[in-house]
């Protein structure tokens, strides 16, 4: 086996536990993430707190675990709106061609002209601070590469043999997108999703660490960094831990994507 | 090149325009009036309109438009809702600390990124190529938020080399305040940049006039420096233009904790304060200085590669 999928396999082996984890939070801690206890905060790790608690004396594994919660739920559901979106947007512009294609490239090229996530926080600063709001943002800021990306294969695979012969065959429109091109394209879409799902839990909690993403007292990791960071001088482990999960989580979903990417893109290559 | 010049050029205007009205439209669909909230609760409604007539906001939606796209073209962007300043001055008061941050962390990004990519491909398949995919996947994985608080605990705190945070406005006295920050920000376009030059420098070096060049005598070192980094440019730049994407919304975060007097610090804030006019006006100056990095790039890379201009050409004339 390759060195590197036995490492994408050891990624993935995390991300499976981190599923987990997020799922079943109120089974491995007996605390809920806002349970607080004035008379016992900044406890060090001990037998009922695993990890101690912050400085409202909430238990830090709990908070850590449904901290999972949030970044999981919160990149599915972006990433799935992204798919969705851009996926029908691709490959509308890609069959239609013609000004339809023109039009629809136009505008993810004007939303490219914001670099990384600005049109998120313009559309959270000007809307206001709330789980939907980000979810929004982060899609409408997460769509057009996915569009693109999408537009671009279903180009190629319209010229393939298999295309053409279902054309000529009389197959009707949607029954070549869901039958043809659909599966051809989901291997690399998989792949750009999860690569998309990396960015979209960092933008998440870089908002949320700004205080201009998930409103509290849910517990993103950005927000624990955050809260973290206040007490570094006197109680580093507060940092620690959400540091710890954030980037194991972002370089795993990372390692997996490439992995897939190399699998599945035509041209062997990563995106950079 | 000429005409492949012009066209470029000439594209920045539309999306200018398109990037303006965007903003404009995010604030006008916003919930909340931004007067209202100023005036506070009990404000009389005579008072909220006549405020809202000083700053404009009672005439009609195209109009108001117009305006501010006239006035985004002179960097004039009105009155801030809660400072005493223009926007423009809130601007000028303020961008010299990001820009200077960008401009090193792309400096430092830039040169340490090719060496390393350069060293990684010329070894590929050794230890230091082994490291470097190490250090690239680590430096994109980690997110800067937490990357400025470990570096502050050790080189600030534990070390007390540099200051923990803050700003000089002496240049002479900065040196302590910038390190961390432009580290912090200069990481992921590095792990990016490097990561770029080393596929694109393998891809290059097992070419057939390597080994020409080679047989002719040319030293390995010349070989790579003359030969092989020219051709592998095309997408190392491209990686850098979209890496100062990065270094300008990068700079709301390190501002933020490095508590740096610049436009993204001032932006946060205005977002807490919901000051419209001067978030608008971070977006569009953010967005107009990545739109023009990428023209620029576009045109050294149409400049040193004849196949993209004659391409793009092509496509679109």
């Amino acid at each position: 086996m390759k060195r590197t999928n036995v490492i994408a396999g050891l990624a993935l082996c995390y991300l499976v536990v981190l599923v987990l984890v997020a799922v079943g939070a109120p089974l491995l801690t007996k605390y809920t993430y806002d349970q607080q206890d004035l008379s016992g905060r900044f406890l060090q790790s001990n037998k009922a707190h695993w990890l101690g608690t912050d400085n409202l004396g909430r238990d830090n594994a709990s908070r850590l675990f449904f901290g999972a919660r949030v970044s999981l739920v919160v990149g599915l559901t972006v990433v799935s709106a992204t798919l969705i979106f851009g996926g029908i947007v691709g490959v509308i512009a890609a069959m239609r061609g013609g000004w339809v294609d023109t039009l629809l490239m136009r505008v993810t090229d004007g939303l490219f002209a914001f670099p990384d996530i600005l049109l998120a926080i313009l559309i959270v600063g000007v809307a206001g601070r709330s789980s939907l709001t980000v979810i929004a943002a982060l899609t409408v800021v997460g769509w057009p590469s996915m569009a693109r990306l999408v537009r671009g294969q279903t180009l190629s695979l319209r010229e393939a043999l298999f295309v053409r012969a279902a054309q000529a065959t009389g197959a009707s429109q949607p029954h070549i997108v869901f039958k043809h091109l659909v599966p051809h394209l989901a291997g690399i879409c998989l792949a750009a999703a999860i690569v998309d799902m990396a960015s979209v839990i960092l933008a998440e909690s870089a908002l949320s660490f700004l205080g201009i993403g998930i409103p509290p007292p849910a517990p993103s990791w950005g927000s624990l960094v955050s809260t973290g960071r206040e007490f570094m001088r006197t109680d580093w482990h507060l940092v620690l831990y959400p540091c710890l999960a954030l980037a194991l989580t972002i370089i795993c979903l990372n390692l997996v994507g490439d992995a897939l990417f190399e699998r599945w893109d035509p041209r062997k290559s990563a995106r950079a | 090149m000429l005409s492949y010049a012009l066209k470029r050029i000439l594209l920045v205007i539309p999306t200018l325009i398109f990037v303006s009205a965007l903003t404009f439209v995010a604030a006008e669909l916003a919930p909340g009036d931004p007067i209202q909230i100023k005036l506070g609760e009990r404000a009389t409604p005579a008072a909220v309109a006549q405020l809202k007539h000083e700053y404009g906001l009672d005439r009609p939606l195209l109009v108001r438009f117009g305006d501010f796209l006239w006035g985004a073209a002179r960097l004039d962007f009105g009155r801030s809702y809660f400072d005493t300043r223009t926007v423009r001055q809130i601007l000028l008061q303020n961008y010299w600390p990001t820009a200077m941050l960008a401009i090193l962390a792309m400096l430092v990004a830039s040169v340490v990124g090719i060496f390393l990519g350069t060293i990684a491909a010329v070894a590929a398949g050794k230890w230091p190529d082994r490291l470097a995919v190490v250090l690239s996947v680590a430096g994109l994985g980690i997110p800067n938020f937490v990357l400025a608080p470990i570096l502050v605990l050790i080189f600030a705190l534990r070390l007390q080399w540099y200051e923990v945070a803050g700003w000089a406005d002496n240049f002479s006295d900065l040196g302590p305040y910038l390190v961390l920050p432009v580290i912090v920000l200069s990481v992921r376009p590095l792990a990016a940049i490097m990561r770029l030059t080393r596929s694109s420098m393998i891809g290059v070096l097992s070419q057939d006039f390597i080994r020409t060049a080679r047989a002719k005598g040319v030293s390995w070192t010349g070989v790579v420096v003359r030969h092989a980094l020219r051709n592998a440019a095309t997408p190392v730049i491209i990686g850098i233009g979209s890496s100062f994407g990065y270094l300008l919304t990068g700079s709301f975060i390190t501002e933020t904790v490095f508590a740096i007097p610049g436009l993204g610090k001032r932006a946060i804030e205005a977002i807490y304060q919901r000051d419209y006019p001067v978030i608008q006006a971070t977006t569009i100056l953010f967005a107009a200085a990545f739109i023009l990095v990428n023209l620029a790039v576009d045109l050294v890379q149409a400049r040193i590669d004849p196949r993209v201009r004659l391409n793009r050409d092509g496509a679109t004339g």
